[in-house]
This record gives structure tokens, C-alpha cells and sequence, in this order.
């Protein structure tokens, strides 16, 4: 039994797993993000990370049980980042109309909503946030032309997309808020993302902008992000760790 | 193929004939004439990063060329990092190293300036790409200090220096992949709103990270009872790095959020 624990949770069978992990890593690069993240959220690579997660914990116990720190953070780290996974799509399973755990609002200027809406063209409702978003304005700012852009007929590049949209919770006098692209906002548990944008035509052909919010509800997030801290804890000891060796000085030759 | 006949152009072709000149002069065995040579060679690769800079207006890491010109600017201070800590001279090896990085930029990159869209502008963009630009290059390292554990695996002095040396130089590149992983981890939550997206470029990055800690896991295992092993562990780690950077980014295979090349 000692012995089958030492092969199968022990060093000789971490190395094999990190490699199979690897393994398993270069194969989801092949199907692209959707089908890869739709694989990843089934039951049985839930179970399966959860496993996972449960041998990462148990390992790090264990070092920390030998008194070897470094190796004890590097594991619990990614156990917490795991589990922080875990509860992240558990969210996303049991979402419901009153409780989205994601979902997108198409905006034009001076519209006010509370719906989310998900699906390639954003036309599944998925529910509602326990706040209205107007949106007051949206811009869309460049830089200047250059004479690259001049000589090649085009327009600068966009240097800045920014919905300023006006937030009212209930039992809150309503703020302002500007959601661009690196700085989300966050309210009641959503972060809100500029997502998207777009022009369209209204009903009389004339042109009309919209920006599309994306919002996301995460309750495993503080869980991952102490993981990460965690995590490189972790590792920094464990280098340290390895820097305290002596090299025997003297000279390779190259 | 192409000649960049700019100033730009002018500094890497500068830095790239002084990498070949220490490795040279190393051959010649001018061991003070090679030294001068890399250390003219680092001035030139950092004025070449900085006159990038300069010119686009913004950190020199928006694509693979700025990236290759920030890792031939790291080799130098890593490269002297080693002689402090190991007492091992990798001079010949690293300015090698640094011509093969700085091939592609002079001669298969193009330089075109392009102003950082609004998903680069963070705060994060330059920790997170200079954490990968120092951690590939100290990993890249790592693989070449392996050579004497993979040719004299008899020689047990030369065996322990190199396997010291080795395991300090990938531990210091595996500090900075996690860093730069998680930075990057941080960054996308902050950008795009998941920590993690399936992007084939993380997933090669994540791949490359657990080959490595396949590596410690080995090493801490079985020792140095097979030294060669290690250095073949080395190089796959160094086989990962070079995918992700290279054939990850420039094939359509793995279209996804990070491409850029």
C-alpha cells in the first residue's frame, strides 16, 4: 500500500501526471477556444479537474507535513486555483433567469435595460441583473491620421472605446460609470466589459452605433486570484530553495 | 527574406555581427577581445530596443519582432547572472544563442509600426511580456548549459556543475513563466473578462509550464543518477518554448485571442 501510494501520488508518478497534463494542454490547443472550453465544462473533465485538484491538495498537505513549504504552496496554490474553476462553471450550471452567471446587453444611446442576452447573435435571454444600466453615451475615439493611414485610404486606428453608462441599484441614488476596454465595472457581483461595438441601420437607413457590455458573475474569482498568490508564494520559495546550492566554481569549457 | 535598410535595421545587423564576433573571437580563444565583443554587442541590442521604442511610442512588445529584440537585449545581464552565480562563462554560447534570436527580427520580421489597440493599453502589458521575454531566454539558457550533461556523462564534476547550473537557470525561468502566466491570467479577467480562455496560446504556454515542473518532479525523484535524461527534459522544455513562440503565433492552425505575429 505504501509503496502504491509512493508510485501513484508520489514524485515518480508527479512527473508522469505533469506530463500527461501537458499532453492533454497542446491537444485542447488543437480545437480552438469554444470547443475546447465547452469540453473542459462537461461532467466528466469536471470530475475529472476535481480529482485533480483533490491530489494537489492532498500532496500539498502532505509537504507541509514534511515541513517542505515551498513545494506545499506551489500545490495547495493550484488546488485553489482549481477549486475557484470549479465553483466558477458550478455558477455558470445553475444560473438562472434571476441569477445569469454571463450574458451581453446591446446598447444604443439612451437605451436602458436590465436583460441579458447570449448565443452568436446575442437573441437567447438569459436574464436580468438586480440593476438597470442606461447608456448614456458611447464613444469611440482615434488617433490621429498619419500619412501611413492617408497613403494606405483608411482610417486611424481606434485608440479607445468607452460606453458611459448610468447605474441604479435599488436603495441607491444612480452613478455614472465609464466601462472601457482594460477597465471593467464592477456591480453587485457583475464585472461589466466593453465587449463589443458596431453600426447598424435604424429604420429609416440612417446609420446608428450600439456597444455590446458583457457581463460576468464569478463567485469562484477570489478563490483563483488567492491561488495565484498562493501559487507564487510558492514557486518563489522553491526557488530559493534551489539557489541556496553550491556550484562547485570552475570554468566549462564553451 | 528581406534587408531592412533603416536605422533599425542598421542596429540589429550592428548587434547580430557582434554576437558572431565574441562567438569568433571565443573560437580564436581571445578571451578578453570575445568579452568586449558581447558587451558592445548588449549596448547595441539595447539601443536597438530603445530606438524601437522611441519610434513606435510605445514598449517595444506589441508583436514577435519587438519581442525577439527585447530577448536579444536580456541575454547579456542573464548571461552575466551565471558567472556570478554558477562561476560558468556562457559568453560564446548565449552570444550564439542571441544571433539565432536576432535572425528572424533582422531578416523575416517586418518592422511595421502599429499603434497599441485599446486591449494593450493596461497597465499589466509590460510586466506580463517582459516576465515571458526574460523567462524564455533564461530557459533557452538552461538547454544550452545542459550540453555537458548530455556529452560527458562520465565526468562527475562536470556533471554536478552543469546540473546546478542548469537547475538554478531553469528555476529562475520557471519563476517567470508562473509570472507571467498569472499576470497574463490577471490581465485577460481585467481585458476579457475570463481568466482563462482555451486560447491555443495559453493552452501551449500552460503545456510548456508543465513540462518544466515535469522536469523538477523528475529531477527531485531521481537525482542525477541520469544526467542525460535531464538534458533531453531540457531541451523538450526548450522544444515547447520555441512552438509556443513561433509556429503557435504565425500558424492559422491556432487562430485565437493572442495572435499578433
Amino acid at each position: 500500500m505504501n509503496l502504491f501510494l509512493n508510485r501513484v501520488a508520489g514524485l515518480g508518478g508527479a512527473a508522469w501526471l505533469c506530463w500527461l497534463l501537458a499532453l492533454g494542454a497542446v491537444a485542447l490547443a488543437f480545437p480552438g477556444p469554444e470547443r475546447s472550453g465547452a469540453f473542459m465544462a462537461c461532467t466528466l473533465m469536471q470530475l475529472l479537474s476535481a480529482g485533480l485538484a483533490l491530489l494537489l491538495l492532498f500532496n500539498g498537505l502532505r509537504a507541509a507535513g514534511r515541513r517542505r513549504f515551498d513545494s506545499a504552496l506551489l500545490h495547495l496554490g493550484c488546488a485553489c486555483v482549481l477549486a475557484g474553476w470549479l465553483a466558477g462553471q458550478h455558477a455558470v450550471r445553475t444560473a438562472t433567469l434571476d441569477r445569469p452567471a454571463s450574458g451581453a446587453m446591446v446598447m444604443v444611446d439612451g437605451d436602458t435595460s436590465d436583460k441579458l442576452w447570449d448565443g452568436p447573435y446575442l437573441t437567447n435571454f438569459v436574464g436580468r441583473v438586480p440593476f438597470s444600466v442606461k447608456l448614456e453615451k458611447f464613444f469611440v475615439e482615434r488617433y490621429e491620421r498619419n500619412a501611413l493611414d492617408r497613403d494606405a485610404g483608411r482610417d486611424a486606428p481606434v485608440r479607445e472605446y468607452r460606453s458611459r453608462v448610468t447605474i441604479a441599484e435599488p436603495g441607491k441614488p444612480p452613478y455614472v460609470a465609464n466601462v472601457r476596454v482594460n477597465h471593467p465595472a464592477y456591480v453587485r457581483g457583475f464585472h461589466i466589459y466593453q465587449m463589443s461595438w458596431g453600426e447598424n441601420a435604424d429604420q429609416f437607413g440612417r446609420p446608428v452605433v450600439y456597444t455590446v457590455l458583457q457581463f460576468i458573475r464569478d463567485p469562484g474569482l477570489p478563490l483563483v486570484y488567492a491561488g495565484f498568490v498562493v501559487l507564487f508564494a510558492g514557486v518563489l520559495l522553491f526557488a530559493a530553495r534551489i539557489f541556496r546550492a553550491k556550484t562547485p566554481h570552475g570554468e566549462v569549457p564553451s | 527574406m528581406m534587408v531592412k535598410m533603416t536605422l533599425q535595421g542598421g542596429l540589429i545587423y550592428l548587434t547580430l555581427v557582434l554576437f558572431v564576433a565574441t562567438v569568433a573571437a571565443r573560437r580564436c580563444g581571445w578571451r578578453a577581445v570575445g568579452r568586449g565583443f558581447w558587451g558592445a554587442g548588449f549596448a547595441a541590442a539595447v539601443a536597438s530596443v530603445v530606438w524601437r521604442g522611441l519610434h513606435t511610442g510605445h514598449p517595444p512588445m506589441q508583436n514577435l519582432f519587438e519581442f525577439f529584440l527585447c530577448m536579444a537585449a536580456a541575454l547579456w545581464p542573464l548571461s552575466q547572472w551565471s558567472r556570478w552565480k554558477n562561476g560558468i562563462d556562457t559568453d560564446a554560447r548565449d552570444a550564439l544563442l542571441g544571433a539565432l534570436i536576432l535572425f528572424p527580427a533582422g531578416f523575416v520580421f517586418g518592422e511595421e509600426v502599429r499603434r497599441l489597440p485599446p486591449a494593450l493599453q493596461s497597465p499589466l502589458f509590460v510586466p506580463h511580456v517582459a516576465s515571458y521575454v526574460a523567462g524564455y531566454v533564461m530557459l533557452a539558457r538552461a538547454a544550452l548549459m545542459a550540453l555537458p550533461l548530455m556529452c560527458a556523462p562520465g565526468d562527475a564534476a562536470r556533471v554536478r556543475q552543469a546540473d546546478v547550473a542548469t537547475r538554478q537557470t531553469a528555476a529562475a525561468g520557471f519563476v517567470l513563466l508562473t509570472l507571467g502566466l498569472l499576470l497574463g491570467s490577471l490581465w485577460g479577467k481585467i481585458c476579457w473578462g475570463h481568466y482563462w480562455q482555451w486560447d491555443p496560446k495559453e493552452m501551449w504556454s500552460l503545456a510548456t509550464w508543465l513540462m518544466y515542473g515535469g522536469y523538477f518532479h523528475y529531477r527531485l525523484k531521481n537525482g542525477v543518477r541520469a544526467p542525460k535524461t535531464l538534458a533531453a527534459l531540457l531541451w523538450l522544455g526548450l522544444l515547447f518554448v520555441v512552438l509556443t513562440l513561433t509556429w503557435i503565433n504565425v500558424s492559422r492552425l491556432f487562430a485565437g485571442m493572442h495572435n499578433y505575429a
